[in-house]
Parts: structure tokens; sequence; C-alpha cells
């Protein structure tokens, strides 16, 4: 009866996944061992089946239409560097890897330059030289969640980063995860784990670029460990064209001292969905999470963030914001949770949400859970057009009023762009923004180069 | 006449606070309107703008051959029409130098000039900054964020000298002025006097026009204008306080 069926937290995923997986299981890397370990992962993926919006933390979001079907790999198929190029970010000395379709494209990647000690390798290589780590670091990761168990089911392409103690990488680290729409469905699982040693540093970029519109789910995990006073700065830009949809979990724990700051800018998708779990688990440590999602007609962003505070005296700061066209769709929702014992906790968190349209659609659901005495929190969002007073000030002025509402919706966005670290991760963000407003706004930056000239 | 306004009836949510003002200012002149709270002076600013939210149920206003009613905020702007406004907002995420060249060339576009090269902008803004007392932090903050109300009002008045009106509204520019910052202020209008362009004054206090001597006095009460005179009106008021001057009118 339908309206049982309505009440189901999950589904049976279609057993396409399942045909699929005894297809080509068999000729993913490793021997008997990472065999066995896939197959656990697809039993895991059956049991836990698709959530569907019964399950409190798909609420706002309708996964199964746009997941549970056929659909396969992509057939490796050539693609011209000149599509590729434009995604390269950090510049020439950058570190880089290239995944095309979730698989690790050599040609395209740099590993060189890199430290002693480093490790940047793919996750096939990891399979060989530390076996042990690789599955530890993998079964570690069980969170419930189906699209991470059907990450490991089909686990192919991914890498596995180390920076050794005490190192600080001078050149960022670019992730690149293109995928691009074929005549069928496809999908891609890739999995990053990399570790920040102690005291190390490194700066990470990590883009995600949908090429041609059709049905693509991109199924991304990341393992990020940062260890006793390390730094990472995380410049996360994700642009997905129509029909593409794109998860990508974000494991996470900070040591004792450890600095992690993460910036978001998101466009496009049919779904663009962030999750993030980051466990503070020393003392002193520091988190800064930013982004600003611009999903238009047709699109949805969500965000999710369970933010555990383990440990005291740490400070964790969100800010995260939406500029929703009509018809589109962002859903938000942000947990703190302070463990018993966390004393000295400072968390922040805020979601502003700028609706441009009378369909424009924002659910936002902050949420504090404290466990712990002598801790300062605080949650709050907003949700609002653009300022009134602020558009009849910049047109008594005499900008049109199309200027006047691109130059708000920019000034907007663009203190989350403002705290991307990398000057190329920015200036692309930048153009980005700059693509959604329309072609004839003269941004502020293009002014500072001109006058820089 | 620059600016005729006639018998200008205005409502605020169904509310009428104009009653039939008129007023007729030259080429040239200063005219202050004074007036208690309440009484429409800044209803009559936004109106001139051009804001939404005020509706015109009767009369007009010509600028120059032109019918302002008809035209929108930044048409006006772009006549040659200035606002300096009582609380200037604050945009987070805009630079002021940005946002006062982006000004500068939508009006400079609208009367068939060149824009002006990032060079000559920089020059002209740091000059003028220069003389309202405006550091360069200020001119590289975003536009009013953090800026103290004395600051705010020096900046409408740099805004004013880099747009060049031909009629500059100035809306109780002097509130929240001490008496430095009034003298600058006033010093930043007067030296834009010219017999071209014209001064609309509108203040609670007879103090700035001691800065910025008038030519025409108004006061303005319960949406009318009650009396025109002189810069001794003003003074009149001055000593004899609102409550004062209106028993009298009511003699």
């Amino acid at each position: 009866m339908a309206v049982v069926a309505s009440r189901r937290r999950r589904v049976d995923p279609d057993p396409s996944f399942f045909a699929l997986h005894r297809a080509i299981a068999p000729q993913l890397w490793g021997g008997a061992e990472w065999a066995a370990l896939r197959t656990r992962a697809l039993e895991r993926f059956r049991a836990l089946g698709i959530p569907t919006r019964r399950d409190e933390s798909w609420k706002f979001t309708d996964v199964v239409r746009i997941v549970n079907r056929p659909m396969r790999p992509a057939e490796p198929r050539p693609l011209p560097f000149a599509e590729v190029r434009p995604y390269l970010l950090g510049g020439s000395e950058a570190v880089r890897l290239v995944f095309l379709d979730g698989r690790l494209v050599p040609e395209w990647s740099r590993t060189e330059g890199l430290p002693a000690g480093a490790i940047v390798e793919s996750l096939a290589d990891t399979a060989r030289t530390r076996p042990e780590a690789l599955a530890r670091a993998l079964e570690a990761l069980d969170d419930g969640r189906a699209f991470t168990a059907l990450n490991a089911a089909f686990l192919d392409g991914g890498a596995w980063i180390e920076i050794p103690e005490g190192v600080a990488l001078a050149a960022p680290l670019q992730l690149l995860f293109l995928s691009a729409a074929r005549e069928e469905a496809v999908m891609a699982h890739p999995r990053c784990i990399l570790r920040v040693g102690r005291n190390a540093a490194l700066t990470l970029l990590e883009t995600h670029a949908g090429l041609g519109e059709g049905a693509v789910l991109a199924n991304v995990v990341l393992q990020l460990a940062l260890g006793e006073g390390a730094r990472l700065d995380h410049d996360r830009i994700a642009r997905a064209p129509r029909g593409h949809a794109l998860l990508v979990k974000l494991d996470g724990s900070l040591g004792a001292g450890a600095r992690y700051r993460q910036t978001t800018v998101v466009v496009g998708g049919a779904l663009v969905r962030n999750e993030h779990e980051v466990r503070i688990e020393g003392p002193e440590a520091e988190c800064l999470l930013s982004g600003v999602a611009m999903p238009r007609a047709g699109e949805q962003v969500d965000t999710l963030v369970r933010l555990h505070h383990c440990a005291g005296g740490s400070h964790s700061d969100q800010h995260f914001k939406s500029i929703v066209e009509d018809r589109g769709h962002h859903a938000f929702a942000g947990k703190i949770i302070v463990h018993r014992g966390a004393l000295k906790t400072n968390a922040y968190q805020k979601n502003d949400n700028l609706l441009l349209g009378a369909d424009a659609e924002v659910d936002t659901k902050p949420e504090l859970e404290i466990y712990a005495d002598d801790v300062k929190c605080s949650h709050g969002a907003t949700c609002g057009e653009l300022d009134a007073s602020a558009l009849f000030y910049l047109r008594a002025r005499g900008l049109d009023p199309e200027t006047a509402r691109a130059l708000l919706v920019y000034a907007f966005a663009e203190e989350v762009i403002a705290r991307l670290t990398e000057p190329s991760a920015r200036a692309f963000a930048e153009r980005m923004l700059l693509e959604r407003l329309g072609s004839d706004f003269v941004s502020p930056e293009s002014e500072l180069l001109a006058e820089a000239r | 006449m620059l600016l005729e306004i006639e018998n200008l009836h205005a409502s605020v949510e169904g509310k009428p606070i104009l009653k039939g003002v008129s007023l007729a200012i030259a080429p040239g002149e200063v005219h202050a309107i004074m007036g208690p709270n309440g009484s429409g002076k800044s209803t009559l600013a936004f109106v001139l703008a051009g804001r939404e939210g005020y509706e015109v149920t009767e009369g007009s206003i010509r600028f120059g051959d032109e019918d302002l009613l008809a035209m929108e905020p930044e048409e006006r702007a772009r006549a040659g029409l200035f606002l300096a406004m009582q609380y200037p907002v604050e945009i987070p995420g805009v630079g002021n130098l940005y946002f006062l060249r982006q000004a500068l060339n939508a009006i400079r576009k609208a009367r068939g000039l060149e824009e002006i090269s990032a060079a000559e902008f920089m020059r002209k803004a740091r000059e003028e900054a220069r003389r309202l007392g405006i550091g360069e932090d200020l001119l590289k903050r975003d536009l009013n964020v953090g800026f103290s109300g004395g600051e705010k009002k020096r900046n409408e008045i740099l805004q004013m000298a880099l747009l060049e009106p031909r009629l500059a509204v100035l809306d109780e520019t002097d509130s929240g002025l001490d008496i430095d910052a009034l003298r600058t202020v006033a010093e930043g209008v007067n030296r834009m006097r010219r017999p071209d362009r014209a001064f609309l004054v509108i203040t609670h206090y007879q103090r700035l026009l001691e800065y910025i001597v008038p030519d025409v006095v108004h006061v303005m009460v319960d949406g009318r204008i009650r009396r025109t005179g002189g810069p001794e009106l003003a003074r009149e008021l001055e000593e004899r306080g609102y409550e004062g001057f209106l028993g009298r009118l009511a003699a």
C-alpha cells in the first residue's frame, strides 16, 4: 500500500546494484581479502537500504528518486586535456591527483617535489604497500550511512595521502574529481584518506567538476585526520551541471591544538550534498567551517554538519550561507555536540539564507546538544530577501536595479568566498559567482585588477 | 527654477504625511527646511529621491525640465539629484571605494561622459577625503560598515562631492555630529556652492545654518510649509523654540 511505503525510512536498493557488483567486482584491484571487504560492504548497503524522507537526516531530500536506479561505472573514454585545464588549481607547483569518473588519471596528476616521507599514492598501491593500515581505515568508518557502504562496496579509485610530522607542504595539494555524463546513467565511488601528521601543515584544494548534462552520481568519501598541532586549510569547490548528483561524506578528526579551516562553494546540480562528521578529539583545537551554496531552479544543495567537541578548550565556528533562486532548494542541518568533559568549549553556528524568488526553498535545522558545563555555544539561522533599504541606497546613487541587486548578492557570497585560502581557488569561485550573476556585472575583483594595471 | 514642488501630498502606509507642500528653488540657492520631529521633513526627502513606499497622492514635482515623479530613483540620481541620508545604510561586502566608483561611472555614463580612469578616480577620491578628514582606512572599508555616526555623514558628503549633483538634499546631516565634524561637513557643502547648483538642507536645529547660511528658510509643520523667510527666521525659531513659534502661529 502506498501509505505504508511512504512511511518507511528506507527502501531496498535497486537489484541492479547487486547484479553489477557480481559482474564487475572480480575485475577490481586486490586479492581475496579486498574482494571480501567489498562484499561485506555491499551486504551492509543492502541491509541499510536507500534512505527515504522518513529518515531524519534525509528529511528534506528525495534521494531515492535520484539514485535508486540502474547505474554503472562509466566506460573509460578519452577526454581532451583542454576540458580539464580550467579546473587545475593551485599553480604550477601544486601536487595534484586528478580523478576522471572515479579513476585516477596519472598523466594529469603530479606528485613531483614531495618532501621526504610524504606519501601521495593511489589506493590500489596502498593495498599493496600497507594493506593493514588501509583495511583498518576503511573499517573504522562505519557511519550507518548507505552511501558510505556503497562507496566501499565499489572501492576502486582513490588515494592515500600522508604528510609526515613537522612537514609543511609549500604548494597546495589538489584533489580534482571530474565526472563526465554519458548516454546512460553512471556512477563513481572515489575515496581519499588523508593524514596530516603532528605539527604538519597542508593546503588542500578539493574540486568537483561535472562535465556535460546527464545522470551522474559521484559518491565520494573523504577521511581526514589531523594530528596534534596540525594545520589544514581546505578549500572546496563544486560545480555540477544539470542531472548530476554529488554526495560527499567528510569524516574528520582533530588532535590537540590542531587547526582545521574549511570553505566550500557550491553551484548547480540535481543534488549536491556535503555531509560533515568532525570530531575534535584533543584539547585546544580549532575548527572553522564556512560555505556558500547557490542553487537555482531544479537544483538542491544539502549541507549537513555534525561537529563533536570531545575535548575541552576547543573552538569551532560554522557559517553557512545560501543564495537560492526561484525553485532552488537549500537544506541545512547542523548539529554541535559538546560531549561530557569538554569544558571551556566555544562553539558557534550560523546559517544565513538569501531567497531570490517567491518559490525559493530553504530548510534550516540548527541543533545544539551540550553535556558539559562552562561552555559558550550559540546558533542561529536567518532567511530573507535582499535588503530594500540597501537596494534603495544604491539606486539613489545612480546604480540601476539589476546592478544594485547583483552587487548585493555578490557581497553576500563574497564574505564566504574571501575565506578561500588559495588565490586560484578564490579566483575560480569568483568567476563561478559572476557567471551566476550575469555577464554585465563588473566585479570588485576585476575593478581591482584594472586598478593594478 | 531648478526644483518646483507644487501642492505635494504624500502618504506612507496610507497615512497622509505631506499635506500640500509648495516650494521652488532656483539654481545657486540654498534653502533650509526646519521643523519639529514628525512634521514630514524626511518624508519630503524620500519622496524627492523616489523611495518605494512613499506614495504621492496629489501635486507635482518638476526637476529642471523633467517630471521628477515619473523617474526611477537611479534616473533622478543620474539627472543630478543627490540625497545625503539621515541614516546611511551599511552594506557589508561592498567596498566604499568600489561603490563610489560604480556610482560615479553610472552617473557619468548617463551624462554622456567617459568612465573615469582608476588613477583619476583615486586622485579625486583621496583629495576630497582628505578635505573631509576621512582617513584612507575608511575609504578601503566596506560601505559604512563600522563607521561612526559622524563618519557616515562625512562619507555622504564625500559621495556628494564626487557625484557633483545639481541639487543636493541633506536630510538631517547635522544629527549626531560634534562641533568639529559639523564644521567640516559644512565646509564641504560650502565648497560646492556654485551658481548652477542648489541645496535643500533639512534640519531640526538652527546650529547647522550658522555654518551653511541659507538664502531661504521654510518652516514645516504637520506636512505643510507654514512660514518662509530669510536666515533670521531660523534664529527666531531657535530663540522661541517650536512650541513658542507654533503658539504664535495658532494665535
